[in-house]
């Protein structure tokens, strides 16, 4: 009676093995693609790059129901089983290339996930298949420890992998280039020791000057624009934006940028305004975030609709954004190059990015300009104020940075819950509480709370 | 000698002339006849003891050109002519009490003769010679036969078939059971109850009919998809639908719509399924059994019970050609409308002191929304959109409500079914051919479709012992435009609900820009909102569908008491669906263009040997054995091509991209070997135990078979007390009946006990881990169910009673567990979950008034009520999403029912008072709590049939209690100010009703003037506060009312038809119900299920007038 049973019960549109090649651009472009999702619902409604045009949507006044939290969290670790994958079967295939790119991507998500929600689930995390259904959670501080072990570690590897182990068509951010990948990592690893340097734990400052000075041919970061680690999307199939199938409405009709954000494009003069934002009678002007009930503005400028097919919004981490993390290193004193330089050199590469050249006065009559004179936490925000810029369409990192450094400094409007105060994470989803409650309850206990004001390791 | 003379005589084929020279010497009669006449004639065979002479003659005389006459002691022996070959018999059918019946058949046996008794009972037929034998047949009277003899002028006395006991009802695998023998309930539905009232799904039919059937409707269109609930749900993940068999073969319900109904990037159609496909026409009957006690022997798929259908076959010496015609027209109109605004006009919230179609001297544009906040009607003018210009009027226009938008652009809808079948037989062959064409044009423009059906039944004796049985139906549905359900941009609904008051529907009509045709539409209004006439007649979701249902089945008689069946049968569907969208779409600006190809097959083959015998005298056993191997597959191949380079040209060849191409197929097999013996003891005591074992490949793994087998019995228990004691007169009929059975079932859906890397057909050899952990060791589901029921009739059958209680457990459920999915997964697949339902099902019959040439009034009512409970989860769970709305869930939680609905609602004061905010908003809660539940808490249904001479009417009324469901078309509606809840406080502001909260944290009455009434009724009905926008779907409808004709026997002979029935009926004439948008009956259909609890953007339902002709000849 059952003799093809086994057979017959074998699913005929998979496979019961894969090779880690197949796993990265599907795994990549998914992370990005919710990344992209969540930044327009959340961090842009947070940060005032736009303001909702509608009473129903209260991000913008840091209401923030449990039910949002779902989404990024349930999304991230499914994804986190395929780049894991990718180690086990570098490892199988022995492709030091491989490990070395599973283990970066792993950092990136998991620091996304860690920073987000505070201490989560990290060294049981994606063993569902081993039957570890309840995973215990884990202090932020051992995940940001494990987490620069994998970028070491991934260092390493990349030093003696064979470059001819990743086919250019099967890697969508490089192509191929292993030494990118190389300096992917590194660069990684220096957004994540500045994250968690103001601890003055797990040796931060002094790993910094290790990477950026001390054995800096050691650690290869990037060098240029070309560098950056960026997934271009295309405007054919498979590697779309998020926003290539959006309606007009779900993107750009339905909000309007804030006057923060278009205000200080306006007092620069800066030119990638003109991709970001369309104008409103001849002119660019934003609408005040944090509006209260019942007081929602008129539109005035709104995304331009061709950042739904804007390649550069496939951004993981950029080279303008490491000069700025090497300007704040600068200004901290953990490194001891030019704090200016590397903030000029952010701004210019940031604006050669979107394909314009600095124009003449930027750095030197506008708001934008360094003062050596200022104090550190003046140069700090001037330094955050253009991060800020660079990081547009960047998941979180924006309302991660501010989060750390409280700038820039965004204006507050009367509408605005929760105290008035920028919610520090989110709160875990619900279905953890359901699922894996010994553990959530404990975790909760460990960190103090469990609401949009708890803070996180690096944060307190 | 006499005529009363006793002959005996043995004769073998003898010459007639050696046979009258015989009884010529016993008699002593004279015999006259004419030799050369008698030696034309066959031989005789006879063999007669002591029988008179007639007796004798009319045995030699059988069968032969001749006829005899006794005169005195003479017999003549003559040519029959045509006239004198046949006795005229004439007579009158009465009931007990000497009451007339009507249209009995008065059949001459063993041939086609068939009378029918007028509506004075009478009736007259030719009969051959004395010797013939009458049988008068009515239904719910046992049949009569009578030998004609001498009597010339009868007096039949039809015995009232009260009890039912021999009435045949159809059980599992087919098997017809006297009803009386039966432990379990079961309802037959006729035929012609199908098709009393026709709709375009014959199951809406089933509605109010059967005590314990649920109905969950998608009016997803013309298709209109049903899934059919019996006695609750039950599984948790599974589908909770019932079986459908059609003369032994296994109809798919399958729902293949696995978009989500709410702004997902494509939106749901109803392309129906293989039940809705059938043809009411061709069914003879409905057998519905309702629990699994009754489906046992249809293994696990049968545990949610079973719709057994047997197709109309030949009658066997069935007179005239059979020939039926059927023609049936239906007319369909909205029933019920929301109660929608004409009263302010266009504007966004706060723009209601005047109106601009762009910016104008009277100000900035404010035409670019679909709310209706802005001024009121008054007479006024403004700058409006002019249909002619296509932009701008260049002058003010009267700012006037369009009251009829919405209706207007619904049309009537219109379905006309003609069928014809022939049917016949003969004592060894028996044959029907119908064909059906049915064509639909629905209440959306562009819409409908057209359906026609070949069935061919025929069944042949090969011999005594073989005979042979084919049945084939082949039907074709095909569709050039079927509308996208839910709520999106393509959808006909989302577009309405958008539409403003102050908007005319004629100014859409024109939706290409001219000199742009195929690349821009005009949007007089919203930019985000595609023209209405666009999406229904340039966004098309065509579908062409092929279906053959057949089998073939031999069965042998070895010997009177040993018989073996065994049959093969299919049900194949090969469908062709395709969605395409034009340029500059809202959705896919570019064109779209979408193909699947969808093949699924499912092959059953089994046998059944049957063996009875009588043990004693007064015990009587029957054995079966049984076995069946079943295979069914399904595979899927969709194409896509989501942004095309020219206008207008839908083919592959067209592309801007690479055509994306993915395949789905699955596999399942189940081999089952099954026994069944039955006992019956005097005729009133009888007793059924059933066993089953399945194989069921989608429990085996790569590793093991260990878990596919698995066995589950049932024993059933009927008892007729009214034939085992004397009860009083009053009580005709009294049986009791108890079952108590298993059914162990391992589910349809395969591979979940192995880990599979999925493909990402998109990218370049693209894998991904599949998004949930397989079960290796994944066991069967196993559903209790303990039943008991009584059938009383009372008043020689004027009252009947039918009850029911049930009690049902499923647990080891097959679950897909949700995880933490910091595990890496979504769900685990896992056996676990324990959900019990009970139930009681009522049936009452009654006939209130009852003769023969008045006035007879029939009354049946059926009522159910449920009651469902999660008694447990999985160990890590007490929580169980089951489904989701746009906002608000449906959850399973311990302790609590299938169907409760959760969401976020108002925050209230410890009172129960919506506490308001300071701007005198209301606060919506943080967390979501209880709001209901989406299963009723009873059904119930009331049909009222009058019959008067020649004229019918029938009335039915049903309706739902107890539910609950989220309507987002209210949402949509309410936020955009379309509905009249949103007219108080417009131009002055709101005081809504409720408490303020004190600094000290006590309450005082709102005081607080809500200055922004949009902001005002959004803050109360965005979709956030599910509370608020959670409605009773209790209803009650008019659901059926017919009346008909049926043509007098005299004139039918006339004409020499054998019926005809004229009739008009009405199918959901009116509606009472608080249900704020169209329907409160609906399920939302999507993600693979038609569910309820969620109203995503429905359809209108439809008010329906039809008018039948059927024809016999």
């Amino acid at each position: 009676c059952t003799k093809e049973f086994k057979e017959l019960n074998t699913n005929k549109d998979g496979a019961k093995f894969t090779t880690p090649e197949t796993l990265l651009g599907p795994a990549v472009h998914d992370v990005l693609k919710r990344n992209l999702n969540r930044c327009l619902r959340l961090t842009h409604e947070l940060m005032q790059v736009h303001v909702t045009l509608s009473d129903g949507d209260e991000i913008h006044r840091y209401v923030i129901r449990p039910q949002e939290s779902d989404y990024m969290w349930n999304n991230w670790y499914l994804q986190l089983t395929n780049i894991k994958d990718i180690y086990k079967g570098g490892d199988a295939i022995n492709s030091k290339a491989f490990m070395g790119i599973s283990l970066i991507l792993d950092a990136w998500v998991s620091s996304l996930i860690t920073d987000v929600y505070g201490d989560v689930p990290y060294f049981d995390a994606n063993k569902g298949r081993d039957y570890v259904l309840q995973p215990r959670f884990d202090k932020q501080k051992d995940i940001y420890q494990d987490l620069f072990k994998k970028l070491e570690d991934a260092n390493e590897l990349f030093k003696t992998a064979n470059a001819a182990d990743v086919e250019a068509k099967m890697d969508p951010i490089f192509a191929g280039d292993i030494a990118k990948w190389r300096k992917f990592g590194n660069s990684l690893y220096l957004r994540l020791l500045l994250r968690v340097s103001g601890t003055g734990e797990l040796g931060a400052a002094a790993k910094i000057l290790d990477i950026v000075e001390t054995r800096k041919s050691n650690y290869p970061i990037f060098v240029s624009n070309n560098d950056s680690a960026i997934l271009r999307f295309q405007t054919t199939a498979p590697y779309l934006s998020e926003f290539a199938e959006y309606r007009s409405i779900d993107f750009q009709v339905n909000n309007s940028l804030s006057e923060f954000f278009i205000n200080n494009l306006n007092d620069w003069g800066d030119p990638r305004r003109d991709k970001w934002a369309s104008k409103k009678e001849n002119a660019f002007i934003g609408i005040p975030s944090g509006y209260p009930v019942g007081q929602v503005p008129a539109p005035q400028s709104q995304y331009m609709a061709a950042l739904m097919n804007e390649p550069l919004l496939g951004n993981i981490i950029n080279y303008p954004e490491l000069q700025f993390i090497l300007a704040e290193c600068a200004v901290k004193g953990y490194i001891s190059g030019d704090a200016k330089t590397y903030y000029e050199a952010g701004v210019t590469a940031a604006l050669s990015m979107w394909g314009f050249a600095v124009p003449t006065g930027y750095l030197t009559d506008t708001s934008a300009q360094w003062y050596e004179n200022d104090n550190a936490n003046q140069k700090l925000h001037q330094i955050m104020l253009q991060k800020y810029y660079t990081l547009f369409f960047t998941d979180f990192q924006s309302w991660i940075e501010y989060r750390r450094t409280g700038f820039p400094v965004l204006p507050k409007g009367f509408g605005l819950q929760n105290d008035g105060v920028m919610p520090t994470r989110l709160k875990y989803p619900v279905n953890v509480q359901r699922v894996n409650q010994q553990n959530y309850l404990a975790a909760v206990a460990s960190m103090g709370g469990d609401d949009l004001k708890t803070k996180v390791w690096w944060n307190k | 000698a006499s005529t009363f003379a006793q002959v005996s005589l043995t004769k073998n084929n003898a010459k007639l002339e050696t046979v009258l020279a015989e009884l010529e010497k016993q008699t002593g009669y004279n015999f006259i006849y004419n030799s050369s006449m008698i030696a034309k004639v066959k031989n005789v065979s006879l063999s007669v003891k002591n029988v008179t002479l007639s007796e004798a003659l009319n045995k030699a005389l059988e069968n032969q050109p001749l006829d005899f006459k006794l005169n005195g002691n003479t017999v003549v022996i003559l040519e029959r002519s045509e006239n004198q070959k046949q006795l005229r018999i004439m007579g009158t059918v009465v009931d007990k009490d000497n009451l007339a019946i009507p249209n009995v058949s008065v059949t001459l046996k063993g041939t086609k003769v068939i009378e029918l008794t007028n509506s004075d009972g009478k009736f007259a037929i030719n009969v051959p010679n004395s010797n013939a034998i009458l049988v008068f047949n009515f239904l719910g009277f046992e049949p009569v036969e009578i030998k004609v003899g001498s009597q010339t002028n009868l007096k039949v006395v039809l015995k009232e078939n009260i009890s039912a006991l021999n009435e045949v009802v159809v059980t599992a695998l087919g098997i017809k059971r006297e009803e009386k023998s039966l432990g379990y309930a079961v309802t037959q539905v006729k035929g012609e109850e199908l098709t009393d009232a026709l709709s375009n799904n014959w199951t809406d039919a089933l509605t109010g009919k059967v005590a314990g059937l649920n109905m969950i409707k998608s009016g997803g269109g013309p298709a209109g998809s049903n899934k059919i609930i019996l006695r609750g749900e039950s599984s948790l993940s599974g589908d909770n639908s019932a079986l459908i068999v059609v003369d032994g073969v296994v109809v798919s319900s399958k729902i293949s719509e696995a978009n989500g109904s709410y702004l997902g990037s494509e939106n749901p159609v109803d392309h129906g399924n293989g039940i809705s496909d059938l043809n009411p026409e061709d069914i003879e009957s409905v057998s519905v059994l309702k629990g699994p006690g009754a489906a046992a022997l249809y293994g696990s798929r049968g545990a949610n019970g079973a719709i057994v259908i047997t197709t109309k076959s030949g009658k066997e010496n069935q007179k005239g050609l059979g020939i039926t015609f059927n023609s049936n027209a239906v007319f369909g109109t909205i029933n019920r409308w929301p109660d929608f605004q004409y009263e302010y006009g266009q504007g966004a919230i706060g723009s209601d002191q005047y109106y601009s179609w762009g910016a104008t001297e009277d100000g900035p544009n404010t035409k670019n929304t679909g709310a209706a906040w802005g001024p009121k009607f008054d007479g006024q003018e403004y700058y409006q959109w002019d249909p002619n210009l296509l932009t701008r009027g260049t002058e003010r226009t009267p700012w006037v409500p369009y009251k009829n938008n919405r209706k207007d652009f619904f049309e009537v809808s219109q379905t006309y079914t003609n069928s014809l079948s022939v049917s016949g037989g003969n004592a060894k062959t028996t044959a029907r051919l119908s064909f059906t064409n049915l064509n639909n044009k629905w209440i959306i423009p562009n819409t409908g479709y057209d359906r026609n059906t070949i069935a061919l039944n025929v069944s042949q004796k090969v011999n005594d012992k073989l005979s042979i049985a084919t049945k084939l139906s082949y039907n074709n549905k095909y569709s050039d435009n079927l509308p996208s359900t839910g709520y999106n941009n393509q959808t006909v609904m989302y577009n309405i609900i958008a539409l403003t008051p102050s908007a005319d529907i004629n100014w859409y009509k024109q939706y290409w820009v001219p000199g742009s045709e195929g690349l821009s539409q005009i949007r007089p209004f919203a930019n985000g909102l595609d023209n209405i006439y666009l999406s229904v007649y340039e966004m098309l979701n065509k579908s062409n569908r092929n279906q053959l249902i057949g089998t073939i089945s031999a069965n042998y008689e070895f010997t009177k008491n040993l018989n073996l069946m065994i049959r093969s049968s299919i049900d194949w569907a090969a469908e062709a669906r395709s969605q395409q969208k034009p340029k500059d779409a809202a959705r896919f600006p570019e064109g779209m263009f979408r193909t699947q190809d969808i093949d699924q097959k499912e092959t059953n083959t089994d046998f059944l040997l049957n063996y009875k015998h009588k043990i004693t005298r007064d015990i009587e056993a029957s054995y079966s054995i049984g076995g069946s191997a079943m295979i069914n597959k399904y595979k899927m191949v969709s194409l896509s091509a989501d942004r095309l380079r020219y206008p207008g040209i839908y083919t592959f060849a067209n592309v801007q991209d690479r055509v994306e191409s993915n395949s789905r197929t699955t596999e399942y097999a189940v081999n089952s070997l099954y026994g069944m013996a039955q006992f019956s003891y005097k005729n009133y005591l009888f007793l059924d135990l059933t066993g089953r074992n399945d194989w069921a490949s989608v429990l085996a793994s790569e590793f093991s078979n260990d878990n596919v087998s698995f066995f589950y019995p049932s024993v059933n228990l009927s008892g007729l007390v009214s034939e085992m004691f004397e009860l009083p007169k009053a009580i005709s009929f009294f049986k009791i009946r108890a079952s108590w059975s298993q059914v162990g079932g391992g589910g349809v859906t395969p591979y979940l006990t192995g880990y599979n890397y999925v493909s990402r057909a998109l990218y370049s050899s693209g894998m991904a881990n599949p998004t949930f952990i397989a079960n290796e060791d994944l066991k069967n589901e196993l559903s209790t169910t303990l039943e008991f029921g009584t059938d009383l009739r009372m008043f020689k059958g004027r009252l009947g009673i039918d009850a029911t209680y049930y009690r049902s457990n499923i647990k080891n459920q097959i679950l897909n567990v949700p995880l933490d999915r910091a595990t890496g997964y979504n769900y685990s697949v896992m056996n676990s979950g324990l959900v019990q339902n009970k139930g009681v099902e009522l049936a009452l019959n009654g006939v209130p008034l009852k003769s023969s040439k008045g006035l007879n009034w029939d009354v049946s009512v059926t009522f159910a009520a449920n009651r469902n409970k999660i008694i447990s989860l999985a160990d890590s769970v007490d929580n169980y999403v089951m489904q989701t709305g746009p906002r608000g869930s449906m959850e399973a939680r311990v302790g609590g029912r299938m169907g409760d609905l959760y969401g976020l609602g108002y925050s209230r004061s410890p009172d129960g008072q919506i506490i308001y905010n300071s701007q005198g908003y209301p606060v919506i809660t943080e967390e979501a709590f209880y709001l209901g539940r989406a299963t009723p808490d009873f059904n119930w249904g009331i049909t009222n049939s009058f019959r008067y001479r020649q004229w019918r009417l029938k009335v039915l009324v049903d309706g739902q209690y107890g539910a609950v469901a989220y309507s987002h078309t209210h949402v949509a509606a309410s936020v955009a100010g379309k509905l009249t809840n949103s007219l108080p406080g417009r131009y002055t502001g709101i005081i809504g009703k409720g408490v303020q909260r004190n600094p000290d944290g006590t309450f005082r009455p709102n005081d607080v003037v809500a200055e922004q009434v949009g902001t005002y009724y959004n803050e109360h009905f965005k979709g956030d506060n599910v509370e608020a926008n959670t409605f009773s779907t209790d209803f009650i409808k008019l659901r059926e009312l017919r009346l008909d004709y049926t043509l007098p026997a005299k004139l039918m002979k006339k004409i020499r038809f054998q019926k005809a029935v004229i009739g008009v009926y009405g199918r959901d004439l009116f509606v009472w119900s608080d249900w704020p948008a169209y329907d409160p009956e609906f399920g939302t259909l999507g993600n693979s299920d038609i569910q309820r609890g969620f109203e995503v953007a429905q359809f209108p339902s439809t008010r329906n007038f039809g008018v039948n002709l059927s024809f016999t000849f």
